[in-house]
């Protein structure tokens, strides 16, 4: 019994000291996060409630925030056939592999009569220019204007019209200033809406770097004085399991082996581009991709039905299409040439200059691009267990290829509170990272759709692709898709998208 | 990598590698060195290296026998146990609130010393002992926060130590001998993978690492020299080589079910369940001790001593699985030499003898590398005893008190696992000798 009690006593010793947070004491008075869909809390094609809560900012807040955490949280409901970004989730397909489906979505605000903005200002698809420009939005109209209506609530008759991100974080900042904590974390979908688009196009999917350093210099200028601004840079594209998934050679779904023909691996083919010149060789009708090519996860539709698969192969021949944009407008597609990913690593490195060399000297940095391609290339250990990038498996990314997972979040939100601690003198403890480790997060309700078809060796579907894009570019539905059905070669007249004007009867029309 | 079990062993090794088996690894050695190999010894903290004055000497300082006229026998065990261990966990992993606690597990290590007169000035030793080992069993091993690193960790070593020593001078003995150390290690922990359909970590697998005693083994050699300018002061020192063991064994990998048969099924066509070769080494240190004994009269006998253990040889604890495509466990440890200061006392009545003493060990182990598989600390040991001694026969007992320093791990971890180990421990030896 005293043994008991001996042992027992150091334990809760320790325990009440570790339960006194060191650092409690210099937590900000305010804390607003501005961003787009990765700060938004954005995870495996939705925005809700069950992952708003993880988003990093909502996780960095109980660290080094006293107050409460408002976020612009909305509820889950069963699919419709509205447009609704679904919420993604695995299902068995017999006999031994996985399909990703859609088994909820997003349905109403939960938290729309907050009389003050939200902590949480994350505009999922928002480029830096939104976050300034979106001022007074029609809540009916793109998919941007539906998330600025749904997080700044900046539609006429709301009495939050007429302000843009940046003024709302500084109305709620400026009253605390000299301890208030902003994080911004924009720019992302500069590239994203590039790479998940497959359009790597100056001018008409990234922006020049004089344009983006104008646009983020006047959010930077939006900040109170005497704020602790910390900003964080644009991960690398090839980090991403959306294109780094499926590679350049022929795999076998059976096996998702290499396929091996005369010993060698088999390139899937592609249209070229201007780097890559492309004379067919009948009956294919589009060339080997080059070593390096990334193939995107929407590619998984077309490989199963042959397309980018060559004739020898017995594929169609045809060639995986390549984005474009001509009279119409722009054309989506999934391949990344090498001379689009250097193109979009060197505009990339261009935009992170600006984000550190503009934020100004007292700005905390955080190095997401850095951090992201070291976990790309070794994994995060962290007490014997170990996450990567991997699509499905790897912990860190979620169902849609693109945003990271819960737990992926959590660790965004650790690299954010050491940063504080490391340069700006705070000392504040790790996020706890044990309980969303093991934290089941299947969509809820799961109640689910019928298995797709034609989702591919990677379970992936356009419908994904269309709430990646959603999430990822400003005006998604300007996109047009390749069919999956008759894929084009280069030029060919597109198919139009699916049109996305049908709203989820279920959405209450006040946000 | 050398297979050493080829070497044709004498038959006596094989019984001595045999009694080995019966004993797990002790269990709290600094770093895992076992410095409690005789009773008389740990009575006086193990400041013995000067003093040398029973059998044991062959693992203390084997010139010590070279002073001894009488063919002896001595044989016993060191007990050893854990008072109490205990992990309390903090942020990011395993997180504030997780807990956790080492199996109170007693280990039993027997010694056995002979010494052999064969001339007057000439000696034959032989000493079977352990003086290296490690066993961390965690309790509630399927819960336990730091199962992916380790549930179990054992390390055994028995060693046979034929030793020879000369008396040069009437008030100088030096001695040399060879040592063949049997080993044997235990690794067993889980490994969780994300489940895709919760996008949760689950535990997946078991896998346990196997390499018997009697199959390892490898030689090295110790050395040693005592003079006594007078009866009364024993100058002594004595070194001991590093052994480098190059293990072969098992490693079983068992499916831990996670309730969910659609990702057990996707489980196994991913993780190679079954029974595969293994191949590991552990570089033991070499050793130096360096200590006095000085006899004040009316049996008041007070000893020195400084012990120094090459334990940067112990760089790294890399595990193969050759032939099987499973990936290489590399794992750095980058130890540090490190140094024990001791004292100890001894006062006679007649045939009677107390004893006490007190050691400051510094730990090898740098903050970064302390975890599941091993925690250890500076520590304050206070060691007390008797012994009955007659010409013809005695009786020894010794015993140890442990005390770690409390060692947290929060700020850098190389199995970024963090937070805060507290040991205490304790020994107790009993010897029987019989001396003609």
């Amino acid at each position: 019994m005293n043994k008991t009690i001996v042992r027992i006593a150091p334990l809760a010793l320790g325990l009440a000291l570790l339960a006194a947070v060191p650092g409690a004491a210099q937590q900000y008075d305010q804390y607003v996060a501005l961003g787009d869909s990765l700060t938004a809390g954005w995870e495996s094609g939705c925005l809700v409630q069950r992952n708003q809560v993880n988003s990093y900012p909502a996780v960095l807040s109980k660290i080094v925030y006293s107050g409460d955490f408002e976020q612009p949280l909305v509820s889950e409901g069963p699919v419709t056939n509205g447009s609704s970004p679904k919420c993604l989730g695995a299902v068995f397909a017999p006999p031994t592999s996985i399909s990703i489906e859609p088994l909820s979505e997003m349905w109403n605000p939960l938290n729309a009569l907050l009389p003050r903005p939200y902590n949480n200002l994350g505009m999922p698809g928002a480029e830096v220019g939104d976050l300034t420009s979106l001022t007074s939005v029609n809540p009916d109209g793109s998919d941007l204007e539906k998330i600025s209506a749904l997080v700044l609530r900046n539609f006429p008759g709301s009495p939050f019209n007429d302000t843009n991100a940046v003024q709302q974080a500084g109305s709620l900042l400026a009253p605390a200033a000299s301890n208030a904590l902003l994080t911004l974390w924009i720019g992302n979908n500069n590239t994203l809406g590039a790479s998940t688009s497959g359009i790597v196009v100056p001018g008409v999917t990234l922006i020049s770097a004089d344009d983006f350093q104008q646009q983020y210099d006047a959010i930077i200028a939006g900040v109170p004085p005497g704020v602790q601004l910390m900003v964080a840079t644009i991960p690398d594209v090839t980090v991403i399991p959306f294109s780094t998934t499926i590679p350049p050679i022929l795999i076998n779904p059976a096996t998702m082996q290499p396929v091996l023909i005369n010993g060698s691996t088999v390139p899937l083919l592609g249209p070229g581009d201007a780097g890559y010149p492309c004379t067919p060789v009948p009956p294919d009708q589009g060339c080997a991709l080059p070593p390096g090519t990334l193939v995107n996860l929407p590619a998984s539709s077309l490989l199963a039905q042959g397309v980018g698969v060559p004739t020898a192969a017995g594929g169609t021949g045809l060639p995986l299409p390549h984005g474009y944009v001509d009279a119409t407008g722009p054309h989506a597609g999934v391949l990344l040439y090498p001379d689009e990913i250097a193109l979009l690593q060197q505009t990339t490195d261009a935009y992170n200059q600006i984000i550190t060399g503009d934020s100004g000297s007292g700005a905390v940095v955080v190095d997401m691009h850095a951090r992201l391609n070291e976990v790309a290339a070794a994994g995060y250990d962290i007490g014997g267990i170990h996450l990567t990038t991997a699509f499905l498996t790897g912990g860190i990314f979620s169902f849609d290829g693109v945003h990271p997972s819960s737990i992926g979040y959590s660790v965004i939100a650790d690299w954010f509170g050491q940063a504080l601690n490391d340069q700006a003198g705070k000392n504040f403890p790790h996020v706890d990272l044990s309980t969303i480790l093991f934290e089941p997060n299947p969509p809820n309700p799961g109640t689910g759709s019928s298995v797709l078809s034609g989702a591919g060796a990677w379970g992936y579907t356009y419908g994904m692709w269309r709430d990646v894009l959603a999430s990822t570019h400003k005006d998604a539905a300007a996109i047009a898709l390749p069919s999956v059905s008759a894929p084009p070669a280069r030029r060919m007249a597109p198919v139009p998208a699916a049109p996305r004007t049908v709203r989820n009867p279920h959405r209450h029309d006040d946000f | 990598m050398r297979r050493l079990h080829h070497v044709p062993l004498p038959r006596v090794f094989l019984a001595a590698a045999a009694i080995g088996l019966l004993v797990a690894g002790p269990a709290f050695p600094s770093g895992f060195q076992v410095m409690t190999q005789g009773a008389k010894a740990t009575g006086m903290g193990l400041a013995f290296a000067g003093v040398a004055d029973d059998p044991s000497a062959i693992f203390y300082n084997p010139a010590g026998i070279g002073f001894q006229d009488h063919f002896a026998v001595q044989g016993g065990a060191a007990v050893l146990g854990r008072d109490s261990a205990t992990f309390v966990g903090t942020n990011p992993y395993p997180g504030v609130g997780a807990v956790g606690q080492v199996q109170n597990q007693v280990f039993a290590l027997p010694q056995l010393y002979i010494v052999v007169p064969l001339t007057t000035d000439l000696k034959f030793g032989l000493g079977i002992d352990a003086p290296y080992g490690l066993g961390l069993r965690w309790d509630v091993p399927e819960l336990w926060s730091g199962r992916f690193i380790s549930q179990n960790v054992v390390i055994k070593t028995t060693d046979i130590n034929p030793v020879l020593s000369y008396r040069l001078l009437p008030e100088l003995s030096i001695a040399a001998g060879a040592d063949y150390r049997f080993s044997g290690v235990q690794l067993e922990r889980n490994t969780a993978a994300v489940d895709p359909f919760t996008q949760a970590e689950v535990d997946v697998a078991h896998t346990k690492l196997y390499s018997d005693l009697t199959s390892n083994g490898a030689w090295g050699y110790n050395v040693g020299i005592l003079w006594k300018p007078a009866p009364s002061v024993g100058i002594g020192a004595s070194y001991r080589s590093k052994i480098t063991v190059d293990y072969d064994g098992t490693a079983t990998i068992t499916p831990r079910p996670t309730g969910d048969q659609v990702f057990d099924q996707l489980v196994a066509t991913q993780v190679p369940f079954g029974v595969h070769p293994v191949a590991t080494q552990i570089e033991f240190p070499a050793s130096i001790n360096t200590g006095v004994g000085i006899d004040f009269g009316a049996g008041f006998t007070v000893a020195l001593e400084a012990d120094w253990t090459q334990w940067s040889d112990f760089k790294a604890l890399n595990i193969t699985f050759p032939g099987t495509g499973l990936p290489d466990i590399d794992r750095q440890t980058n130890w540090s030499d490190s140094w024990a200061y001791r004292i100890g006392l001894e006062k006679k009545f007649g045939a009677w003898a107390i004893r006490a003493g007190y050691y400051y060990d510094n730990t090898p182990q740098p903050t970064k590398d302390v975890g599941p598989l091993l925690a250890d600390n500076d520590r304050n040991v206070y060691t007390g005893g008797f012994g009955y001694n007659t010409p013809t026969w005695g009786v020894d007992i010794g015993g140890a008190y442990i005390k770690l320093k409390q060692r947290s791990v929060t700020t850098e971890s190389t199995d970024n696992f963090f937070g805060i180990y507290n040991e205490t421990a304790w020994a107790a030896v009993a010897d029987l000798r019989i001396s003609f």
